[in-house]
């Protein structure tokens, strides 16, 4: 028994001996009355502090049980993470640790370049790699988790019916654990698993329809007729209407419109036009792939077309109108482009071992996906609270105003959400930069050093076979600062809104 | 709502219902009396609303269907959802054998039994005329599948029997339940004092305190990880489940619920108490703790759930002896001996799925609310 | 300012505060009261909010500290003697019932943490019980009763716990009009009954008059008068006292003294004073207080009447009240100055009519710039 362990028993003894005398003296019980006796024992410390200090010592005694543990378990660790970072060797006695100054984060900086891992000697690689790999998480992972958090709240809290059955099932994956979460992701991601079966069906009913004659004319009709279907309901606008008065003109609508601009960017990608008008870079066989950097060219203004639109439509733009027109001319232009044929033969199937495959990019994917599934319920219902917080009447007042849902979502909504959304990203942000138990249990840091993040860098130094404590230590320093910086700096960006 | 007051004249009625039928078929503007209608907008949240639940609990249920399918089906990927096993039958004379259906080319469906070694053509004899050896093409043999449960994933490990004889999963969920009940009475015990002390006492140094409060809160755990352990061993608690326990007993997330709580008790109570002659500890013990019992609730919730769940920290203090991991622990480590052995993990994920389930099944209404008014974790 | 009561406190007084103050940082909220309380009396602190009678009564009950000065019970000093042991009893204005004990247990929780015997406790407990007539309630809680078994349970506690002084801090104040009524001749045929101490907090001079054996007006922390109810109605020490006690409040005319029996107040150059002042105030600017009661209407004057020696003043009706038994005119002077009338019976007055007023100046006070009474020689 250590003595600090011997400490402890003593003052127990102490407590529950003298306690017990002191409260029988000074007090007299029955031996109904066993459970006061026991209560009082549990608080005799508070009370002996009444009666010694009077009320004005009783507050300290009640802080003073949670104030230890904090001070031993959070305050403390911290000042000696620094001296622990300026110590070498695998001892974990402190009296036993070689002091060798700033040896330990000279290792961590021995690089040509930090921004580049591979030049690093020593303990830099892996340090580095991690970081990066943490950033490049922190840089996607907070803005899906934010932005799907802050849809689902906006979602949920439209639900009339059922508002508590969605709130809780959004919840439910926050209740459960890394290691169930990484096992039952596992199972469903497998190679052979249901995601892969299930996409392989699908796979199979598409390519059945390659083969079919006529079906090339029949699709392309379909798809005009949705087309039109959807710009007509886009143009005349199925929106909510603001005045009783039937010769007013209705609004362009927003739902309508975003499927409208899917429609339009789908038959774009499908038709490639660069590439059918053979403009753009060329591939290896001279001819046109209408891509550059490997991105569709063609795709990505038939993206930024679609966003246009819908802001133009959402708010109440002028050029709404013409650009339903626009895009409805080009993409009936794309859709005599389409072979369809060419869009329903999608080659084989082949499963993909998602978690495993190095240099796809789908074990990051995934780490992100099943992050964001794990902690969304959670932002969700501070974002929830923070919109039930905003008064109805202010949502009237701005439908007595006539305020199209997009305004009122853009100048009433989220103004008065942002003190809450600021908590969210900031709270995000920093458990996002810790993300370990999903990785480690769930790709193991692979395939090779893909997933790797710096929390299992300063577990894996400290904890596995290196036990190389102080090199842990100033990478958790290094953490450290880096969260602070983020931190700060993203307060520092929101700082107009924020509620902090 | 003139509506729903029935005239006296029928045809009146029936012409109100024509004209609402035609209405309802032609409608482009909803209802004109409410003015509100199912839109664009309530698809859209609604198809949104229903990835969701394919998105969450598809994973989830998939699992827990997966987990009493038999280890043959799990071996072969079966992707049917109910559990089927593959039938075996005692054939007489020639021993216990796995059944499957051939239908020959003349469109004769029988049952048979494989005789010989899988090939092209495989040697199969009906079993109602075991005497007869037939040859038949490999793929043309459908097996008998029947849907049985497969308790044996579950009580395998509980029993430490078969294949999962090296799990003590008794062990696991003992460790787990000990430092989730102990850590989560000491949680609630510290915290409430100091919530106490913070919310019903002007004292010197109040705001100091609370200050170092906010404080531990913006400290990430992760970063103080290496030397907390050394803190830990030189507490001689490195090993032990108290060396989990007692680091994450006192959380400032608790302190702020409970003070938020104990704020909207009248101060008046306590003075009532305190003309009652109540000591200051009695006040809190009698008095606070039990009007406090809907904060305490929440927070003994979410101290179950970290405690459960805790993962990183157990891993650090408790790996070096098997006899305290924690079932976490434990699953991680079996999940990773057992690559193969799909149904016993399967199986024990779904147990250690159970008990959070149940509790946020019934509480999930205290949580989700504690949650969104405390907004910490 | 009150050298009166402090010439009063003799070695037999229950309660004696000597020179007590009370600040809150730099801000003063008690400024040295001087007070000496016999036994057996009703005393009612009555002040506007804020003017520190709720602390003054706490500092008495040991809730708050004194930050100078002297509280003495039965001769002893109090200061440092905890709340349980002044042996006071106190009934809060929200009652502070603990909200999760039967009405018996909010009884007795004072009596057991004093070590009572258990069979006394039982006794006690049944013959307050008796006493308000509350043991239906015994076993219920405090959320199921209604706000007066609330207060009578409130006050069964304070009795239970046969205290020296009773305390109440505005009891009544969350009860209905007429409940308020009931409960009001209740506390006082109990204190005949108990002939305890009482030391009774209230804003509302109603209360104060009809329960009072003795008044103390508090304002902005100081003591503005010490007396018997009618003390106070028929000899108000300054203005302050004189609005605040009686209702409707006292007229106050501003004007000037012309001489130690005249007065030039709505333009009416001299209006005669019945009782000349004793000494001209430095400043001539007076203000004439003079009940509604004591301005009788010309035109109505019946045989009997005390016609002051004086002029009749030109006024306007704006509002006439009729109640039937007694009316109220709220007139206009020619200079613009408003005045109420109290008119025993009904009136033939109307809405807009020009009356003849005549003050009964044999009850005016005079009240100098500064509001203190100009003493009639």
């Amino acid at each position: 028994m250590t003595p600090i362990g011997l400490a402890a028993v003593l003052v127990g003894l102490v407590w529950v001996g003298y306690g017990s005398v002191w409260l029988l003296r000074n007090r007299s019980y029955r031996v109904t009355q066993a459970h006061h006796f026991l209560a009082d024992l549990i608080g005799f410390p508070v009370e002996w502090a009444q009666n010694v200090w009077g009320r004005n010592g009783v507050p300290y005694a009640f802080l003073f049980p949670n104030l230890l543990l904090f001070g031993l378990f959070t305050f403390l660790p911290l000042l000696l993470n620094f001296y622990v970072s300026f110590t070498s060797g695998n001892s974990i006695s402190l009296f036993s640790r070689p002091w060798v100054g700033t040896d330990n984060y000279q290792q961590l900086f021995d690089c040509d370049t930090v921004f580049e891992p591979r030049s690093c000697h020593a303990s830099g690689f892996n340090f580095w790699t991690g970081m990066f790999n943490t950033f490049k998480f922190v840089l996607v992972a907070v803005p899906v988790l934010c932005i799907a958090s802050l849809v689902t709240a906006l979602v949920v809290n439209l639900t009339v019916r059922g508002r508590g059955f969605w709130r809780a099932l959004f919840f439910y994956p926050v209740m459960l654990s890394p290691v169930v979460i990484a096992n039952i992701w596992q199972w469903v991601l497998h190679r052979k698993g249901v995601l892969n079966a299930t996409l392989g069906d699908a796979h199979g009913v598409v390519n059945s329809f390659a083969g079919i004659a006529g079906i090339d004319i029949l699709a392309s009709v379909m798809v005009g007729i949705l087309l039109l279907i959807t710009a007509e309901r886009t143009w005349r606008g199925g929106g909510v209407k603001f005045t009783t008065d039937d010769s007013a003109e209705a609004e362009p609508s927003l739902p309508w419109a975003s499927l409208f601009a899917g429609l339009v960017v789908l038959v774009t990608w499908w038709a490639s036009p660069l590439a059918a008008l053979g403009i753009g870079p060329v591939d290896a066989s001279g001819a046109a792939t209408g891509q550059l950097f490997g991105f569709d060219i063609g795709l990505c203004l038939a993206l930024a077309l679609g966003l246009l639109l819908l802001w133009q439509i959402a708010d109440r733009r002028s050029l709404a109108r013409p650009l339903v027109a626009i895009c409805f001319a080009l993409s009936m232009i794309a859709l005599v482009l389409i072979q369809f044929d060419a869009v329903f033969d999608l080659g084989r199937f082949r499963p993909v071992n998602w978690l495993v495959t190095p240099k796809t990019g789908w074990p990051f994917f995934w780490l992100v996906f099943v992050y964001t599934w794990h902690h969304m319920g959670f932002y969700m219902l501070i974002l929830l609270a923070g919109l039930q917080a905003i008064p109805r009447d202010l949502y009237e007042a701005a439908e007595m105003d006539a305020a199209t849902p997009f305004r009122t979502f853009s100048r009433i909504t989220f103004p008065l959400l942002m003190p809450t959304f600021t908590v969210v990203l900031v709270l995000s942000l920093i458990k996002a930069f810790q993300v370990f138990d999903e990785v480690y249990t769930l790709t193991g840091g692979g395939p090779g050093r893909e997933t790797f993040m710096v929390v299992q860098y300063i577990f894996e130094t400290a904890f596995t076979t290196s036990r190389n404590y102080g090199m842990a230590a100033a990478g958790s320093v290094i953490m450290a600062v880096f969260i602070a910086v983020f931190t700060l700096g993203q307060l520092w960006l929101t700082r107009r809104n924020s509620g902090i | 709502m003139s509506a729903t007051i029935p005239s006296a004249d029928p045809s009146v009625d029936q012409q109100r219902k024509k004209g609402g039928l035609i209405a309802f078929l032609t409608r482009t503007r909803g209802n004109p009396e409410t003015g509100s209608r199912v839109g664009m907008n309530d698809l859209l949240a609604w198809a949104y609303l229903g990835f969701g639940l394919l998105v969450i609990l598809g994973p989830v249920i998939w699992t827990v269907l997966s987990s009493i399918k038999p280890e043959t089906a799990l071996e072969t990927f079966d992707t049917r959802a109910l559990p089927y096993a593959h039938i075996v039958e005692e054939v007489p004379g020639i021993g216990e054998k796995l059944l499957y259906e051939w239908t020959n080319d003349d469109g004769v469906t029988r049952e048979v039994v494989k005789v010989g070694p899988t090939r092209k053509l495989t040697d199969v004899v009906a079993t109602d005329d075991v005497e007869t050896v037939l040859q038949a093409p490999r793929l043309d043999l459908v097996p008998r599948d029947e849907v049985r449960v497969a308790t044996e994933n579950y009580l395998d490990p509980l029993l430490q029997r078969g294949g999962a004889s090296q799990f003590n999963i008794g062990r696991l969920l003992g460790n787990s339940v000990f430092v989730t009940v102990v850590a989560t009475l000491i949680t609630l015990l510290t915290n409430s004092m100091a919530a106490f002390a913070l919310s019903k006492y002007t004292f010197r140094g109040r705001t100091t305190f609370m200050l170092l409060i906010i404080a531990t809160l913006l400290i990430p755990p992760t970063i103080i990880l290496v030397s907390l352990f050394f803190v830990v061993w030189i507490f001689g608690l490195s090993g032990t489940l108290w060396g989990v326990i007692i680091p994450a007993a006192a959380t400032p997330t608790g302190v702020f619920l409970l003070r938020q709580y104990m704020l909207t008790i009248p101060d008046e109570l306590l003075e009532a108490a305190r003309m009652d002659a109540a000591s200051e500890w009695k006040i809190y013990w009698r008095i606070v703790l039990p009007l406090s019992l809907p904060a305490l609730a929440v927070l003994a919730i979410l101290s179950v759930i970290w405690r459960w769940n805790d993962f990183l920290w157990p891993l650090i203090v408790l790996i070096s002896d098997p006899s305290v991991h924690t079932i976490q622990i434990g699953l991680t480590a079996f999940s990773g001996e057992n690559d193969t052995a799909y149904n016993y993990v399967l199986a024990m994920t779904v147990v250690s799925l159970i008990p959070i389930t149940l509790v946020f099944g019934f509480l999930q209404k205290y949580i989700t609310t504690g949650i969104a008014t405390t907004g910490m974790k | 300012m009150n050298t009166v009561t402090r010439d009063l406190a003799n070695e037999d007084d229950a309660l004696v505060l000597d020179g007590v103050l009370k600040s809150y940082g730099d801000v003063d909220v008690i400024h040295g009261i001087d007070l000496a309380i016999q036994e057996g009396e009703f005393i009612v602190f009555v002040g506007p909010s804020g003017c520190g009678k709720s602390t003054l009564l706490r500092m008495i009950a040991g809730l708050e500290n004194l930050s100078g000065g002297e509280i003495r019970i039965d001769g002893r000093r109090v200061n440092d003697v905890p709340a349980s042991e002044r042996d006071l009893a106190m009934v809060f204005q929200s009652y502070a019932l603990y909200p999760h004990m039967s009405v018996a247990k909010n009884l007795s929780f004072g009596l057991e943490n004093l070590r009572v015997d258990k069979d006394e406790i039982k006794e006690r407990v049944n013959s307050a019980s008796r006493l308000l007539q509350i043991e239906a309630l015994m076993s219920r809680r405090p959320g199921q009763l209604s706000g007066g078994q609330r207060q009578r349970v409130a006050i069964g506690r304070a009795i239970v716990r046969q205290p020296r002084i009773f305390l109440f801090d505005e009891p009544l104040s969350n009860l209905d009009a007429e409940l308020r009524v009931q409960m009001r001749g209740e506390i006082s045929a109990l204190h005949h009954r108990l002939g305890n101490t009482m030391i009774y907090v209230t804003h509302d001079q109603t209360e104060a008059m009809t329960m009072a054996d003795r008044i103390v007006v508090l304002s902005g922390g100081r003591i503005e008068q010490f007396g018997a109810p009618l003390e106070l109605y028929n000899r108000p020490a300054n203005r302050f006292v004189a609005g605040f006690i009686g209702s409707p409040r006292m007229n106050f005319l501003e004007g000037r003294l012309e001489a130690v029996n005249t007065l030039a107040v709505a333009g009416i150059p001299s209006v005669h004073l019945a009782r000349p002042v004793a000494t001209l105030p430095a400043r001539p600017d007076v203000a004439l207080g003079i009940r509604p009661e004591d301005v009788l209407i010309a035109d109505e004057l019946e045989a009997g009447d005390p016609v002051s020696v004086g002029t009749q003043v030109p006024a306007t009706a704006n509002g006439v009240e009729q109640l039937g038994s007694e009316s109220y005119l709220y007139c206009s002077l020619p200079d613009g100055q408003t005045l109420t009338v109290h008119h025993a019976g009904q009136t033939r007055v109307r809405r807009g009519d020009t009356v003849q007023l005549v003050f009964a100046t044999a009850a005016a006070h005079v009240f100098d710039s500064t509001g203190e009474l100009v003493v009639p020689g």
